[in-house]
């Protein structure tokens, strides 16, 4: 993930840059952010936030988070046990029941186990944007309440100015300038 | 005057220490035994200072200056979100702590932003309980400039600290702004050690001038008779915090009056303290000046 933060002195711009690394690092979205972009004048109490979206890891089976045996799955990965559970208990009802941390008992026929291991258990892509709202939001400064999105100009990106004070069409007008020279030295994406 | 310092060592002879200090006049404020381990914040005359030492060295233990002991101190940001916690806050706290202070958390109502920072009457007076305050302001020069106007007028000594290295504002330290790790590396800790000696040296002369009208007596004495009055209930911890110059008190309903008649020499507790009722927590004990109540022994 590239960050570059611009408008500040030089102290400000380095924190911020490490408060970007460091807050998409928390939310686990380190990989999936291609670059971040971000402007600070602290003068006029204006920053914009630009963040362009790379990949995103394609949905989690059943398939891909457990082993099948005899009426039997052993989870692999112990992080999506809640989905999985909550899943299976909507579905099946009691004929599923969690043996021990990381073994589950299905009574079900072989038709339906193929069903199972194909269902879907968590899509990354299903709360993308709120995590990356929240990320943004746990940057810009607290007092910066006012918000205004830009429109997204290419597929991916998504910008916001926040303020304290009214957003002015002036600051809206810099933004999209800011952002289209983002998306130019990015080489046109 | 009194000194305090942080006894840690191991429990061999500890008992003769805590008898020794009570000996020569000392107070026990705090003390800790976690299984062989044990730490005991002591208070004693500063001129006993070579004898506890020599005890010290004979039971085999570390002794340690507390710099920032017998005050309480407020910890002040924009606001509680998790912009300013767990770091820098936390750190600053934990710091302050292990300086002796006892810390305060607080976050202003609508302190966050630079024109639309303010602070209410009713904030600052809660501050200005504590004997000292330290505002944590961000990273951005021009709003820690705007926000320094918001400390203006405070009766208490107090430090700013943010991110720029270096500002032209009175009682700034520079290095400890907004941040989203903890602050453990060399360098961060020097700057939690710049931000403890200018507490330090601003405490000192407030201590100065309480020495230059003394108090009618001790809080760490007043302390002492409170907790033989009430003792300290099960599980609690600080129940009576010492201030520089009186106590903050956490009492259950009904017991004030037990506290005002306490008998200190030849005088009530009333006739020598103002006791008010904290914005914050407890009630606060403000020991007024010898020159005023006279002699109480």
């Amino acid at each position: 993930m590239e960050v570059r933060v611009e408008g500040g002195d030089e102290f400000a711009n380095a924190s911020y840059s490490k408060i970007c690394q460091n807050v998409f690092r928390d939310i686990g979205l380190h990989s999936n952010v291609d670059n971040v972009y971000m402007y600070c004048n602290p003068a006029e109490h204006v920053f914009i936030i630009s963040v362009k979206v790379g990949r995103v890891p394609s949905p989690v089976t059943v398939n891909d988070m457990t082993i099948r045996g005899d009426k039997r799955l052993k989870v692999t990965n112990e992080r999506y046990v809640p989905r999985l559970l909550a899943l299976l208990w909507d579905k099946f009802g009691e004929r599923v029941k969690q043996l021990s941390r990381l073994e589950i008992s299905v009574d079900l026929s072989p038709e339906e186990m193929q069903e199972l291991m194909k269902m879907v258990v968590y899509d990354p892509r299903e709360d993308l944007n709120t995590r990356i709202l929240d990320a943004v939001d746990r940057i810009l400064p607290e007092g910066a309440r006012v918000r205004y999105p830009i429109p997204a100009q290419s597929q991916g990106r998504l910008t916001i100015i926040a303020s304290e004070n009214p957003i002015t069409d002036e600051w809206k007008r810099k933004a999209e300038e800011m952002v289209s020279a983002q998306k130019l030295s990015e080489g046109g994406v | 005057m009194y000194k305090i310092m942080m006894f840690s060592g191991g429990v061999y002879k500890f008992n003769e220490l805590k008898e020794l200090v009570q000996d020569i006049g000392g107070f026990i404020l705090q003390e800790m035994v976690m299984q062989t381990e044990t730490m005991l914040h002591l208070a004693f005359p500063a001129e006993e200072e070579p004898v506890i030492k020599g005890k010290v060295k004979e039971v085999g233990g570390k002794l340690v200056d507390l710099p920032l002991a017998g005050a309480e101190i407020m910890l002040v940001a924009p606001s509680l979100g998790r912009h300013h916690a767990v770091d820098p806050m936390c750190d600053i706290a934990e710091f302050l702590r292990r300086k002796g202070a006892i810390t305060n958390m607080m976050g202003l109502a609508r302190g966050v932003g630079k024109r639309i920072a303010q602070i209410k009457v009713e904030e600052k007076k809660i501050i200005e309980e504590c004997d000292a305050a330290v505002f944590i302001f961000g990273n951005f020069k021009e709003c820690i400039e705007e926000k320094a106007k918001l400390c203006e007028g405070l009766e208490v000594p107090y430090i700013i600290v943010g991110g720029p290295p270096e500002m032209d504002i009175p009682h700034y330290v520079g290095g400890i702004g907004r941040r989203t790790e903890r602050m453990k590396r060399k360098h961060e800790i020097e700057k939690l050690e710049q931000m403890a000696e200018g507490l330090r040296v601003e405490l000192d002369a407030r201590r100065r001038e309480i020495e230059e009208d003394p108090l009618a007596t001790s809080p760490l004495f007043i302390k002492e008779l409170i907790d033989m009055t009430i003792p300290p209930k099960l599980g609690e911890e600080f129940s009576t915090i010492i201030h520089l110059d009186g106590l903050r008190v956490k009492l259950e309903p009904g017991e004030e009056d037990k506290v005002r008649q306490i008998e200190i020499g030849k005088r009530k507790l009333s006739d020598i303290c103002e006791m008010k009722k904290s914005l914050y927590e407890g009630y606060l004990l403000k020991i007024l000046p010898e020159a005023v109540t006279g002699s109480v022994f």
